[in-house]
C-alpha cells in the first residue's frame, strides 16, 4: 500500500489534523492492522482496497476515543504471536473468532456493516442502482424487466372467498 | 414538482380550550382532519419537525437519521432486538405525518373473527387475549371511508399495482406452492392518479418517505386540509410531556416543550393522544397526579401493558438469474392464504406474507444482525439476485409485555425513558416458524438457491397499550377510544387495539380515528364534551 494512502497516517487522517474531534491518532501498524481485520472479516475478494479504507477512516471517526481500538488492534498482534498481518485468510479469521464478542469487535462491527454497505463503490460492485427519483424512478428503466418468470396475475384471486376461519366443523 | 410549503395553519391561544391532538400520524391526523374540517378548532402537538418531499432523502441511513425517532429507549425481555438493537427497539417516524411518513402501504383490513379473539382462539396459556367491545360491522363503513381517504389499490374500483420484479418471484413462487389468494395489493399507493396525487413511479423508495407523494400519508392529505380548513393549528417539534386535569378529574391542557427547550401549556377542551404505542402509555405515565397516582387513565393499570409488535420474520432467496427486488413498490405484494385462522397448523391466528426489499445498506444490518465473515458477505454479494418478502401476523398480548417508566435513564429533556419489555410467546414462536417454512415452499417453487431466515425488525407495528375494553377493569379505553378513567381524554393510536389481527394496522387505525372523530364532533354538538 502507497505510503500516502495508509488510513491511519497521521499526516492524511482528519483526526490528526484536528485533534478536537479526539479520535486516536493511530499508528501505522495499527492502521494496517484495521484494515487487515476488514478485509478478513468482511470478505469480498473482488472489492478494491478503496472502500475498505474509506471504512477503517469511518471506524476512527465513529466515537473511539477510549483505548478500546487501539487496545483491540494491538490485541490482534498478540493472538498472532506478534503479526497478525503475516497470518493467512484462515488463521486470521480464526484469531478474529476469539474476539467476536469482545466490545472492540462489536464497535468495529457495527460501525462496518454500516458504511461499507452504504460505500457508493460498493453499490455499484454488488449491482445497486440507489436513488431513481431524479431519473424518473425505475418505471421504464426496468422495475418489471425480470425475464425468467412468467409475467404472474395481478389482480385478486376471482374464485370461491377465502377461508378465513377454519372451524372443527368446516374442517372435517 | 412544485416546492412544498409547509402551512402551519392559524394561531390559536394558548389560553383557549381547543382540541388538543397529540401526534400528526395515522391516528392523529386522521383525527385532525376530521375534527378541523367540521368546524372544530384544534391543536395537533407534533414531537417531530415538519419534513415535505422536496426534504426527503431516496437513501436509507441519511433517512433514517432524517426522520426516525431515535431519542433514547431501553429495552428488556428475550426477544433478539433487545440483544441486537438495545436502544431501538422501534423503527417509526418523529415528523409531521408520522409513521405513516414511511409506511409501507399495505392495507388489508381485519377479519370478523379477529375482533373476537377470546372468544375464537379460547384460553391460550399466559395470553391476556380479549375480545374487542366493537366489531367488523362496527368498523366496515369506516374502513370504506379509510381505503377511499387512503385510495387503496383493487378497492372501489381502482386499479392494481404493476407486478415489480419481486412480485414475479413471490407470485410465481406462491402459484406454483398452492397459494390462491395472492396480488399486488390492497396498497396504499396510486399505481394511477387519484385525489390530486401522481400515480407510482416505481422508485423503490417508499420507506424513505416518497418524493412523488403517490403514497397516501397523513403529510400529504389529512394534514394540508385541516391545515386549510382554518381550523388548525400545527405545531411541529413540540414534545408533550404532561397532560393535566382539573380538580373534577378532566383534563384541562397539555405541557409540551418546543424546538428551543421551552416548556409551554395549552388548554384543552378534550386531548387526544396519538404518539404511537411506545409514546402514548409513556405520556400517561408521565401524567400521574393525586387522582391518578399511577398515571392518567390507569385505574385498571393497563396502560402500557399488553404492548404487541406483531409476529414478523423476513425471507431472502437467492436465485441463478437477476431479480433486483429494490426496484418498484416496496410492498406491492400480498399472499393472504395464511391469514386464516387453523388450529390445525398448531397455532392461533394467521399471518400474511408480503413482499419486501432493502438496498444493502439497511440489508446488512438486518440480514442477519452481528454475523461476519464468508457466510454474511456471500449473502451481500447475491444482492441483485435477492428476492425478499415479510411474514406479519398476530401476535399474543401478554400482560407483562409492557412499556414502562426507565427512571434510571434520562432523554435529552430529563424525562424518564420508556422501557420496552418483550418475551415472545410460543405462539408467536410457532407462527413465525410456518412463515419461514411457508417462504421455503414459494421461493423453492421457483428455484431458490438458498433462503435465509432474517429475524424481525425494530418494530414498525406497535399495539395494544392502552387496549380497548367493554369492562373498565380489562383496559384503558371504551369502544369510541374514550378512556374509562376521564370523560374528555381520548387515545387514537394503535394503542387501543385489544388485539393485534393479522393484518398491517395503518388501515385500521385510520378507520377507527374517523369513527372516533365523528362520535367527539356529535359529544361536542350535544353538549356532552
Amino acid at each position: 500500500m502507497p505510503e500516502d494512502r495508509v488510513p491511519g497516517d497521521p499526516s492524511t487522517t482528519d483526526a490528526a489534523q484536528d485533534s478536537s474531534t479526539g479520535s486516536p491518532g493511530l499508528t501505522e501498524r495499527q492502521a494496517a492492522l484495521l484494515l487487515r481485520m476488514l478485509r478478513v472479516a468482511y470478505p469480498h475478494p473482488d472489492f478494491p482496497d478503496a472502500p475498505y479504507e474509506r471504512t477503517a477512516k469511518a471506524v476512527q471517526e465513529a466515537g473511539l476515543t477510549d483505548s478500546v481500538l487501539l487496545d483491540g488492534l494491538d490485541d490482534l498482534d498478540a493472538r498472532a504471536d506478534g503479526d497478525f498481518l503475516a497470518l493467512d485468510d484462515q488463521r486470521a479469521t480464526a484469531v478474529l473468532e476469539q474476539i467476536d464478542t469482545t466490545d472492540f469487535f462489536r464497535r468495529v462491527h457495527a460501525t462496518t456493516v454500516v458504511a461499507l454497505y452504504d460505500d457508493h463503490e460498493v453499490w455499484d460492485l454488488l449491482g445497486y442502482e440507489g436513488s431513481s427519483f431524479e431519473k424518473g424512478g425505475y418505471l421504464e428503466r426496468g422495475f418489471d424487466d425480470l425475464d425468467w418468470l412468467p409475467r404472474p396475475r395481478i389482480e385478486e384471486y376471482e374464485g370461491e372467498p377465502r377461508v378465513e376461519l377454519v372451524t372443527d366443523e368446516s374442517a372435517s | 414538482m412544485d416546492t412544498e410549503v409547509a402551512d402551519l395553519g392559524i394561531d390559536i391561544p394558548e389560553s383557549e380550550a381547543a382540541v388538543v391532538i397529540i401526534g400528526s400520524g395515522a391516528g392523529g391526523g386522521t383525527v385532525a382532519h376530521e375534527l378541523a374540517t367540521r368546524g372544530i378548532r384544534c391543536v395537533v402537538l407534533e414531537a417531530g419537525p415538519y419534513l415535505t418531499a422536496d426534504d426527503y432523502e431516496n437513501d436509507e441511513w441519511a433517512a433514517f437519521n432524517q426522520m426516525a425517532w431515535l431519542d433514547m429507549r431501553t429495552t428488556s425481555g428475550s426477544w433478539r432486538v433487545a440483544t441486537d438493537f438495545p436502544n431501538l427497539p422501534t423503527w417509526i417516524v418523529k415528523a409531521v405525518g408520522g409513521s405513516t411518513t414511511h409506511w409501507s402501504g399495505a392495507t388489508p383490513r381485519f377479519m370478523a373473527h379477529e375482533f373476537r379473539a377470546r372468544s375464537t382462539y379460547g384460553e391460550v396459556d399466559g395470553a391476556s387475549l380479549l375480545d374487542w367491545p366493537i366489531g367488523l360491522d362496527d368498523l366496515a363503513p369506516y374502513y370504506d371511508k379509510a381505503e377511499m381517504a387512503i385510495g387503496s389499490t383493487h378497492r372501489h374500483g381502482r386499479k392494481p399495482q404493476p407486478a415489480s420484479n419481486n412480485y414475479f418471484v413471490f407470485a410465481n413462487g406462491a402459484e406454483r406452492a398452492g397459494y390462491k389468494y395472492y396480488a399486488t395489493g390492497p396498497y396504499g399507493t396510486n399505481a394511477e392518479p387519484y385525489d390530486g396525487r401522481p400515480a407510482s413511479i416505481q422508485d423503490g423508495f417508499n420507506f424513505q418517505g416518497d418524493k412523488q407523494r403517490s403514497k397516501w400519508s397523513t403529510r400529504v392529505r389529512e394534514i394540508p386540509r385541516a391545515v386549510a380548513s382554518g381550523n388548525c393549528d400545527l405545531r411541529p417539534s413540540s414534545q408533550a410531556v404532561k397532560i393535566t386535569h382539573d380538580s373534577a378529574g378532566k383534563v384541562d391542557g397539555v405541557e409540551y416543550v418546543d424546538a428551543g427547550g421551552n416548556l409551554h401549556k395549552q388548554a384543552a377542551r378534550v386531548v387526544c393522544v396519538a404518539g404511537n404505542s411506545i409514546e402514548s402509555p409513556r405520556l400517561l405515565l408521565m401524567s400521574a397526579s393525586s387522582l391518578h397516582p399511577d398515571g392518567l387513565a390507569n385505574s385498571s393499570g393497563q396502560v402500557g401493558c399488553n404492548y404487541m409488535r406483531h409476529t414478523t420474520g423476513s425471507a431472502y432467496a437467492t436465485f441463478e438469474q437477476p431479480v433486483r427486488m429494490y426496484r418498484g413498490e416496496t410492498m406491492a405484494g400480498i399472499i393472504a392464504d395464511e391469514a386464516k385462522h387453523d388450529t390445525s397448523r398448531g397455532f392461533a391466528g394467521g399471518y400474511y406474507m408480503e413482499t419486501l426489499a432493502l438496498g444493502p445498506a439497511f440489508l446488512a444490518s438486518f440480514i442477519e444482525p452481528g454475523e461476519w465473515g464468508r457466510p454474511f458477505t456471500q449473502k451481500m454479494e447475491a444482492y441483485a439476485h435477492t428476492a425478499g418478502m415479510w411474514i406479519v401476523g398476530e401476535d399474543m398480548p401478554q400482560t407483562s409485555n409492557r412499556i414502562t417508566l426507565n427512571t434510571e435513564v434520562k432523554d435529552q429533556l430529563g424525562l424518564p425513558v420508556p422501557d420496552v419489555h418483550f418475551d415472545d410467546h410460543p405462539n408467536d414462536t410457532a407462527m413465525r416458524s410456518h412463515g419461514y417454512r411457508a417462504a421455503d415452499a414459494i421461493y423453492g417453487a421457483v428455484g431458490a438457491l438458498s433462503v435465509h431466515h432474517t429475524p424481525p425488525y425494530p418494530s414498525t407495528h406497535n399495539l395494544g397499550t392502552c387496549r380497548m375494553s367493554a369492562r373498565p377493569e380489562d383496559g384503558v379505553v371504551d369502544g369510541w377510544g374514550r378512556t374509562h378513567d376521564v370523560p374528555n381524554l381520548f387515545v387514537s393510536d394503535g394503542s387501543v387495539m385489544t388485539t393485534g389481527g393479522a393484518a398491517n394496522p395503518t388501515m385500521t387505525i385510520v378507520a377507527l380515528a374517523i369513527r372516533q372523530a365523528e362520535h367527539i364532533a356529535g359529544e361536542l354538538a350535544a353538549g356532552r364534551l
